[in-house]
């Protein structure tokens, strides 16, 4: 018989193997030790001229050595097979109802957790408040200049509250400072986080209700060499170790001297810049829009306390210095995230709200 | 303040452009709003509201030359010879409100033009050039930061200035045409007559210098800041004179602004000065001086400064520095009159550390010196509620605080008084504080519905407000799937029972018992609402059967509400109608005050099999569920652990107004093994008291 034509019956068999019994005919036809087809040729071939075992014999060998490989490989195809109870285990699994946290709370909880790990403590405060621990005791008295910086939103009338009753919804979280010096004594190290309210329309990066949380570490030796290393280890762990940082002066009534911490620009990584477009080299053309064209980024306002501050709240102000900070959620979200819209974060869309992990 | 670069240049030799201009003023404390290039480069600072004097080219060109050490040329002032006198009687009436008012007379000459170097400064700072004598005074303002007057000499009745309290009733039509009522604590500058200018805020129509005014006063004044900023908002009027008064002028700088400006109306031919000057200045002020202690500056800085830099970096910014080395280094400080925000010591450590822009200040940490308390329990509840509702499915929202009052009027209690409005909202959609979460996520849901999200489940945990205060409250909507849409089977639409379950799971993960009673309130279904409420048992007494319409109002708290939302209510927020939205609120704050302590014993494992009866009952179909799980249990013995429904049926083999009910009962001993015979007694017990408080039937 002609090993070529036999090869291909083999392969034709094999090919054709649809179950266990099949393969096992299959193997027995040709490879059986007593009547396979291939094992025959083999016992044939001991009796034959010196000739034709020279010539035939590696032949029929390695055709036996295919076949046995062939029968394997479909004995692992055969097995690979699912049973007929079989599950397509690609099919979608059956998802748990699974909610998720709003952008500003995970933020939020991300700031929690760096300031805890830095041993404050975190207290929270009345959305609505009085003229005096908004302003007065923050060193703005009535006609200060500086009090045209927040627009406030006033009650049409006013609601009891402790001593003071709240007349104005709280333009920052700053009035906590007073609240908590009001009832403890120094060392204090807190943030205080909550909403804020100001006279704002609604635009793109404006909104009346916002974010903040408030610092305040008061003790005998507290720097503003201790805010500005408080302030560059938070954004660094908030934005990434590689991050430039700068902290410049600045002015607020309450902290004095004051100071806003920048990071470099998020959009052209500092270099003032248009970015450059994807797929293009080199650096774009003119000044990036997000930073203005300076490489900066404004991302908090602080200072060292006032001692004005210390004296309305009976505080010794020779003895204790202190620092205090105050950061909007919305702003970090923003430039963290690269949302182009604050009205996304009130609109709750779920489009926007599940792009952010469970 | 736009600062055009080649006039600070004519006064300070910066050798940088105007970008590292901007750069090394905003490392002092300006930020830079923007910096313009070409013919005439601007760099535009935002001056914070303690630097008035920085409102001025010479005030940004001061910090510019101690920025880099170099001399600043100061313009010149030398008052020029006064012709002919003419009289002008100039008196302080009220010298609170302006402790200092000088004047002076000038003739004016109809040849005088603006140069054009004048007009393109003018324009440089976003000044239109309109006349000479206008144009000087703005130039001068602009130079010095001192906003001056010029009053037409002819119009002025009796050629006198009374710097005086408005009189009741007087008017002014002010140099924008509009007619305005003074009241009896704004300034006025008056002539013998009546009011020609608002004191430090606008001067009047009637008094304007035209092309016919050949006599001119010009005034230049220091008014008190919070007169002139409580006048300037009373009156809705803000001009560059009002926003540089009310920050704090520099009271030496009157006199000077007059010198200032002869020099120029002199030099452009536009008017002499004749007669002397008037200075009206009833009580000289003294200039500051201070303090400052070296053991201070590195207290609040934290690091050492060298005692040579102290003179070195404030006397260029106009402060007289003289050391005292005994008995610990310090400085006596004067501190220029231009400078109002310089009042006390850590006003000028604030002005040594500015110098290097906070560069060379080490960063450190506060050191930690004593534990902390345990962080505000309403952050750890909130995080908590947050864990429970996004387990539940939902996500969260936020919502604005303050909404229209049409939105609020449904979910305001009682009545629409209760409603807390915002007495200036930037709108009517602003206008009141929520009386409830559920508005905002109302409109959440409808958002959603109309961006063909169909299952939308969101919460928030915010506060809400009443007339009565604050509370921090916690509500949700639930529209669309109960459970969602698989391959393996459809999806089967959310009902009351679901938000229900999230209502019990919040309850649940504060270890407060809640019970469910129907509820009737405007913005939810009547028969598919129940208000959620606390039943508080008595003091060592086991809690009265619950669900039993009749436990004593003292023992009773609303905790909260939940429900179907009124198809009306959801209409005029632009829900799609006639899908059914479901919500729930409660108030955080109840909720506290019920939350179980922090005395969790943990129970030991049952040791012995428990036994399980089910039991069918016909009972009215208006009988509430919990009536019958609550006689089961006053029925039972101890061992009875549980009674759950497992169905309810109406139809085929129950008579009308009657509902199959089935409960699932389970008895445990914790003690022995029960006997069947022990709990088929329970069971007729159960039975007998079924029948006979509810007419129940067993099926």
């Amino acid at each position: 018989m002609d090993i070529a034509e036999l090869q291909r019956t083999i392969e034709q068999d094999i090919a054709s193997i649809k179950s266990e019994a099949d393969f096992r005919a299959v193997r027995d036809r040709y490879l059986a030790r007593k009547g396979g087809v291939i094992s025959n040729l083999l016992k044939d071939l001991a009796s034959a001229p010196l000739e034709e075992r020279r010539t035939r014999g590696p032949a029929l060998n390695s055709l036996k050595l295919h076949a046995e490989s062939r029968l394997e490989a479909a004995l692992r195809t055969l097995a690979r097979r699912p049973p007929g109870d079989a599950l397509d285990v690609t099919l979608p699994g059956r998802p748990p109802l699974l909610g998720h946290r709003h952008p500003l709370t995970l933020l939020r909880e991300r700031i929690e957790a760096i300031f805890l790990r830095m041993g404050f403590l975190i207290v929270e405060g009345p959305e609505l408040e009085d003229d005096y621990h908004n302003f007065e005791a923050l060193n703005m008295p009535p006609e200060h200049p500086a009090r045209d910086m927040q627009d406030t939103l006033y009650l049409a009338s006013p609601i009891p509250a402790g001593e003071r009753p709240a007349t104005l919804l709280r333009t920052h979280t700053s009035g906590m400072q007073i609240r908590y010096m009001e009832t403890h004594r120094p060392p204090i190290r807190l943030i205080a986080p909550g909403r804020v309210y100001r006279r704002d329309g609604l635009d793109l990066t404006h909104s009346p209700m916002f974010t903040q949380v408030e610092g305040l570490v008061v003790g005998e030796d507290v720097t503003l060499a201790d805010l500005k290393g408080t302030l560059v280890s938070f954004a660094r762990e908030l934005f990434g170790a590689d991050r430039g940082t700068r902290f410049r002066p600045s002015f607020f009534p309450y902290t004095e001297p004051s100071g806003e911490l920048d990071i470099s620009c998020v959009a052209c990584n500092g270099t003032g810049l248009v970015p450059p477009k994807a797929g293009t080299t080199g650096t774009g053309e003119g000044a990036c829009a997000m930073c203005k064209g300076t490489g900066w980024i404004e991302v908090l306002g602080s200072g060292m306390v006032h001692p004005a501050v210390f004296e309305a709240v009976g505080y010794d102000a020779e003895r204790y210095t202190g620092f205090a900070f105050g950061v909007g959620i919305e702003r970090l979200a923003l430039l963290k995230w690269g949302v182009e819209d604050i009205r996304l974060f009130y609109e709750n869309d779920l489009r926007f709200l599940e792009q952010f992990p469970l | 303040m736009r600062l055009p670069y080649h006039w600070l240049c004519e006064l300070v030799k910066v050798p940088g452009d105007p970008e590292s201009i901007a750069a090394a003023l905003a490392q002092r404390g300006f930020e830079v709003a923007s910096v313009q290039h070409g013919y005439q480069p601007v760099i535009d600072f935002e001056i914070t509201a303690n630097r008035p004097d920085c409102l001025s080219v010479v005030g940004l060109a001061r910090e510019a030359s101690a920025a880099y050490g170099l001399p600043l040329q100061l313009p010149e002032r030398g008052m020029p010879p006064a012709g002919q006198p003419q009289p002008i009687d100039v008196t302080i009436e009220d010298a609170e409100l302006c402790p200092r008012y000088c004047a002076q007379v000038f003739e004016v000459s109809s040849t005088g033009r603006t140069p054009e170097w004048m007009r393109d400064r003018l324009e440089a700072c976003g000044v239109r050039s309109i006349s000479p004598i206008v144009d000087v005074t703005n130039y001068v303002m602009l130079e010095t930061g001192q906003p001056t007057h010029a009053f037409d000499y002819e119009k002025l009745g009796g050629r006198a200035l009374h710097i005086r309290r408005a009189r009741p009733g007087e008017t002014i039509r002010t140099l924008d045409g509009v007619d305005r009522a003074l009241e009896p604590d704004m300034l006025a500058i008056a002539d013998g007559e009546r009011p020609q200018a608002i004191g430090g805020v606008m001067g009047g129509a009637s008094s304007e210098i035209g092309g016919g005014t050949t006599l001119m006063v010009l005034e230049s004044a220091y008014f008190k800041p919070a007169s002139v900023r409580r006048t300037s908002k009373r009156l809705g009027l803000k001009t560059e004179a009002s926003t540089r008064f009310e920050r704090g002028a520099d009271i030496d700088a009157a006199p000077a602004a007059i010198a200032r400006a002869a020099v120029l109306l002199q030099q452009i031919g536009a008017a002499q000065p004749i007669g002397p000057m008037v200075d009206r200045y009833p009580s000289p002020r003294h200039p500051r001086s201070l303090t400052l202690r070296a053991s201070r500056i590195e207290r609040v800085l934290g690091m050492r400064v060298a005692d040579a830099e102290i003179s070195r970096r404030l006397e260029p910014l106009g402060f007289v520095v003289t050391s005292n080395p005994e008995p610990q280094v310090s400085w006596h400080v004067t501190v220029p009159t231009f400078r109002v925000d310089v009042l006390r010591e850590i006003d000028l450590i604030e002005e040594v550390a500015r110098h290097d822009g906070y560069v060379g200040l080490p960063a450190t940490f506060p050191a930690l010196t004593a534990p902390q308390p345990p962080p505000d329990a309403r952050t750890v509840r909130d995080r908590h509620l947050r864990q429970v509702l996004t387990a539940c499915g939902m996500s969260e929202a936020m919502t604005f605080a303050f909404i229209e009052a049409s939105a609020a009027a449904p979910f305001a209690a009682n009545d629409a008084h209760a409603l807390v409005s915002v007495a200036n909202p930037l709108s009517e959609k602003f206008a009141v504080l929520r009386p409830s979460l559920l508005p905002g996520l109302l409109d959440a849901a409808a958002h959603n519905r109309r961006r063909e999200h169909h299952d939308v489940r969101l919460f928030e945990v915010g506060t809400r407000f009443a007339a009565d205060g604050e509370v921090r409250a916690v509500a949700g909507v639930w529209t669309g799937a109960g459970s969602p849409a698989h391959w393996s089977g459809a999806a089967r639409p959310a009902d009351f029972f679901d938000v229900k379950g999230v209502v019990e799971a919040i309850a649940t993960a504060f270890g407060v018992e809640a019970e469910f009673e129907p509820a009737s309130v405007p913005y939810l279904v009547p028969g598919r609402s129940a208000e959620i409420v606390h039943l508080k048992a008595a003091a060592g007494s086991v809690a009265e059967s619950a669900g039993s319409a009749r436990v004593a109002s003292a023992f009773r708290r609303t905790i909260g509400l939940v429900g179907q939302i009124a198809a009306a209510v959801a209409d005029a927020r632009g829900f799609p109608a006639g899908e059914p939205l479901y919500a729930f609120e409660l108030s955080v704050d109840a909720l506290a005050a019920l939350q179980r302590g922090d005395d969790l014993r943990a129970a030991p494992l049952p040791r012995f099999p428990s036994i399980v009866r089910d039991l069918s009952v016909l009972v009215d179909d208006t009988l509430p569920a919990a009536s019958v799980r609550g006689t089961i249990r006053s029925a039972a013995p101890e061992t009875l652990t549980q009674a759950i429904e497992f169905d309810r049926y109406r139809g085929k083999g129950v008579p009308e107004g009657r509902v199959s009910l089935s409960l699932r009962l389970t008895f445990r001993s914790p003690e022995r093994t029960l006997t069947d015979a022990e709990v088929d007694a329970a069971m007729d017990q159960i039975v007998a008291a079924l029948a006979d408080r509810h007419g129940a039937v067993r099926r």
